[in-house]
């Protein structure tokens, strides 16, 4: 037990430090960009002023109210400090709102397109991989090489096919959004049928891509371990196949656990490609917007939610790693 | 096991649809139409002396058309034909003979949806307030505006800035303030100042959900996705004084697209009745796939264009200062109608149709100058031979063969420079860059984010970027002055971050004399000629080049649902405005329902 105590002292020290060098990179990297968002803001309320004073008094009065003037010392001290708070600052895109105000908003369609997308993937992948290696047949000769092949579809050429075929040509899917056009969101089964239709596109552009990469893995690691010593040995005990493919598949899933935490922690940037194509409201698309409008606050604060997000999956895959695999734990415990 | 993940997903999915319940349901789509174009992210206020909304809907525009669904100006421009309607106003506006006042009438029947009738202190305030906390109206008009007094209950003066002399500073920039500045009510803005403590910067930041409105509609819903806007049936405007009916779609919607594409795919879907959009090729919805989708016109352009986005030389780079050879051959050699045809899929007319010179292509700003007079002076484009003339006569030559022209011993080699995903721009600069090769001039293209673009194009002392398009102003009461003054104006030279105008920093002071005429000149001959000797001096110099006509707003409709749009031959002379700005309005109180 004090074994795993210094393990974890030791792990959790350093998810801290890497936090906070994490912090200060999502700080200092977006400031770094050869674009000023306060000249953007004054562009934007200039339109029709022919006074050029009247555009400078508007930079400048920006310009103090981000504190843009200021060292960037200081200016960090103020984020850390807003930060600790839960203040993420005000968004220079989308003035006068509150970065945690846009990210609140956004967050939800996110996560409920993301989450069940790359989980479904990542069963899906699994068990075609698994029946790829033991069943072979079908499943080794026709349905992994097309899975391989979607997946190596880039994900928003995936998109806009699925997008041009089903809802352009065939009309069986709606074209965009999260729900229905000329609907006003309400708890009814009207609305959430919509929400439910609307979801499909976008959740099949992720999944469909993401099932060849880990059948792939799954497929090489279950043949690996097919092979493997104590498969044949336990055959020769007699134990039954069924208990047998229990134990192989338990030891082929390590890695990809491995990639399915990974995938979570970075849903936000995943989910990208078809929040654009399909004008799905959520996080992916709030990033890009910011990216593009060097909206800092914003692009720190989505950064810091992947970074933070990568971190503590990380950090808990250390914890059921040891659950999982007791080689791993008797390292840790040393 | 996989109860529980079932269990979490269907939690999850619940709990993201509760973030955004409301009450109602679904929009009836024969009350309702639909837009694409103006509103890009989520709403972030409806304070009407706010700043730097986002709310296109309600708070958008200027004086060549204000979008007064929400928000109501004085007057209503129409671009058609330079005219101001009275919308809040009574009648027209009258000057007196300095033109250092201009006195308007407000209509008995105007009244805020309170109920309370608008006044003319409601217009004092507004401009008084606007200056106090610095939003647009206040440091857009107040070096042109010195006072607006309320006279009586009905009666408003504007008191012209004068100069030392008692000349007006700018008499038509006054006259944009009747068009293009939104009037909010004066009890309302008392009530945000107080809450805010009379602190300006939390009164351009309160979000105003609580403010009072004078037009023919107000906020209905909003979120990450759209936003719509309810009729306001007890609208003042039925009204006989006004437009003596209420406008005919119930609601008004705007779904967030992406991006254009999307826009696009749901206007061809019927999912948008009216789009802002630029559309490449869009007489192919109806001649190849048969879509119910009309535009002003049907032959090209199909819109009015009221501006020419415009390739800006850098007066900064000696080569180009000091070589007005050099930049009217790139001008001259351009093949504008590849541009015009590849950029603009023939939305604008070309420059053999409208010859260029400071003016847009509408008829009443043609009329302003002399074309003959300059006639010689135009050129059409892609005349590379004329171009290699010049710049063999003016001695900028290749010297050591390798092809390319030098300077001063030096090979000219300049950029020409967009944002980067403004394809029609990009496919212009592209033209631009092959017509230097044409001429032995090297020109290679570049295509920065625009965020990066737009800290350097409004540095004034800029030399990233020699050739960079920008587009000067449309239409509006103080139009062609505002633009001839972006085009030639010298008072933009120098000044941080300009957004104004004279982005390539041009210094002719004797233009600049001209410019400072025109605002107070009445005479139409004596108008006419300063015009003509501004175009003069532009098509001489060569400061900038216009590289195509456009519209300021796209107007592409769907015909499935409503019909009677506005058209250019139909003789009822409500612009091409998307419904919606300045007299563009007059179109939602005539529409019809196809299935009625």
């Amino acid at each position: 037990m004090k074994g795993y105590r210094k393990y974890f002292g030791k792990k959790i020290l350093w998810f801290v430090i890497t936090l906070i060098v994490a912090v200060i990179l999502n700080f200092i990297l977006p400031r770094l960009m050869p674009a000023d968002p306060v000249a953007a803001i004054t562009g934007k309320m200039a339109q029709g002023m022919t006074d050029a004073t009247a555009v400078k008094e508007i930079y400048e009065r920006y310009e103090k109210e981000f504190g843009t003037n200021k060292p960037m010392i200081e200016q960090f001290w103020i984020f850390v400090k807003n930060m600790f708070k839960g203040d993420l600052g005000t968004s220079f895109s989308q003035y006068p709102r509150k970065v945690s105000d846009i990210i609140s908003s956004a967050i939800g369609w996110t996560i409920a397109l993301q989450l069940p997308a790359i989980i479904v993937g990542w069963l899906l992948g699994n068990i075609l991989g698994a029946l790829a290696a033991y069943v072979r047949k079908f499943f080794d000769k026709v349905l992994l090489p097309l899975s391989l092949f979607l997946s190596n579809v880039p994900a928003f050429g995936m998109a806009v096919v699925l997008l041009v075929v089903f809802a352009v040509n065939l009309k069986v899917a709606p074209i965009s959004g999260g729900y229905a056009f000329d609907m006003i969101p309400n708890l009814s089964w009207k609305f959430i049928a919509s929400v439910i239709e609307h979801y499909q596109l976008p959740f099949w552009s992720i999944v469909l891509i993401s099932i060849g990469g880990q059948a792939i893995g799954m497929r090489s690691m279950s043949i690996y371990e097919l092979n493997a010593d104590y498969v044949k040995y336990a055959r020769f005990l007699g134990i039954k196949d069924r208990k047998i493919v229990g134990y192989v598949f338990r030891n082929a899933m390590l890695p990809q656990v491995t990639g399915l935490a990974l995938s979570i922690g970075t849903m936000i940037g995943g989910a990208l490609v078809a929040e654009i194509i399909f004008s799905y409201p959520g996080l992916g698309s709030t990033m890009y917007a910011a990216v593009t409008a060097a909206d800092y606050p914003l692009i720190s604060a989505t950064t810091l939610i992947i970074t933070f997000m990568v971190l503590v999956v990380t950090f808990l895959l250390d914890i059921v790693y040891g659950f999982i695999d007791p080689r791993v734990k008797a390292a840790q415990l040393d | 096991m996989k109860k529980l993940v079932a269990l979490l997903l269907s939690l999850i999915m619940v709990l993201s649809l509760a973030t955004a319940v409301a009450e109602t349901v679904e929009l009836p789509r024969n009350e309702t139409l639909y837009f694409a174009g103006q509103q890009w992210g989520t709403v972030n206020s409806w304070n009407i002396i706010g700043t730097n909304q986002n709310n296109a809907m309600a708070i958008a525009g200027g004086p060549s058309g204000y979008r007064t669904l929400m928000f109501e100006t004085l007057y209503m421009y129409n671009f058609m034909d330079g005219s101001m309607k009275g919308l809040l106003a009574d009648g027209d506006y009258v000057w007196n003979d300095t033109m250092t006042e201009v006195t308007v009438k407000i209509k008995d029947a105007a009244k805020w949806s309170d109920g309370t009738p608008v006044t003319a202190n409601d217009v004092k305030r507004t401009f008084d307030i606007g200056v106090e906390i610095g939003n647009g109206t206040g440091t857009g008009y107040k070096a042109y505006i010195a006072e607006i007094v309320a006279a009586d209950e009905k009666t408003v003066v504007i008191k012209a800035a004068v100069n030392a002399d008692n000349v007006p500073v700018n008499p038509l920039k006054v006259v944009d303030f009747l068009s293009g500045a939104p009037i909010a009510q004066a009890a309302w803005i008392d009530t945000v100042a107080a809450r805010n403590n009379n602190d300006p910067v939390a009164i351009l930041n309160d979000p105003g959900e609580d403010v009072v409105w004078s037009g023919p509609y107000t906020k209905y819903y909003a979120d990450d996705q759209k936003v719509v806007l309810v009729r306001d049936d007890n609208y003042w405007g039925q009204d006989e004084s006004m437009w003596g009916k209420l406008p005919v779609p119930k609601y008004i919607a705007h779904a967030m697209y992406a991006d254009n594409a999307a826009g696009e795919v749901a206007l061809k879907n019927g999912e948008v009745d009216v789009c802002q959009q630029f559309i490449g090729n869009v007489q192919n919805l109806w001649l190849e796939d048969g879509l119910p989708i009309s535009t002003y016109y049907e032959e090209a352009p199909y819109g009015v264009c009221l501006t020419m986005p415009t390739a800006w030389y850098n007066m900064n780079l000696p080569v180009l200062a000091n070589n007005v050879a050099l930049r009217k051959a790139i001008a001259m050699a351009v093949d504008y109608d590849t541009i015009i045809a590849n950029a603009m899929t023939n939305q604008s007319p070309s420059f053999a149709d409208v010859p260029r010179s400071l003016m847009n292509p509408t008829a009443g700003e043609q009329a302003l100058y002399n074309a003959a007079e300059v006639a010689e002076l135009q050129w059409a484009g892609n005349d590379i031979d004329g171009a290699i003339k010049l710049l063999d006569e003016a001695g900028i030559v290749d010297t050591d063969g390798d092809g390319w022209r030098e300077y001063n011993g030096e090979k000219i080699a300049l950029n020409a420079v967009c944002p980067n995903g403004w394809s029609d721009w990009q496919a212009s600069m592209e033209v631009v860059a092959a017509a230097g090769a044409k001429i032995g001039v090297e020109i290679t293209t570049l295509y920065p984010e625009y965020s990066i673009y737009q800290t350097v194009f409004v540095n004034p002392n800029q030399t990233e970027y020699a050739i960079f398009m920008w587009s000067p102003e449309a239409a509006s009461p103080s139009n062609p002055w505002t633009r001839v003054n972006q085009f030639l104006g010298t008072e933009y030279v120098g000044v941080e971050n300009n957004w104004s105008g004279n982005w390539g920093q041009y210094v002719n002071e004797e233009a600049d004399a001209l410019i400072k005429k025109i605002p107070t000149t009445t005479d139409a001959e004596e108008l006419k000629a300063l015009y003509t000797e501004l175009t003069k001096i532009y098509l001489t110099e060569v400061p900038s080049f216009s590289l195509m006509y456009r519209p300021s707003v796209f107007h592409a409709v769907n015909e499935s649902v409503w019909t009677n749009y506005p058209a250019g031959d139909d003789g009822r002379n409500i612009p091409p405005a998307d419904c919606t700005d300045g007299y563009g309005i007059a179109a939602l109180y005539e529409l019809e329902l196809v299935n009625p």
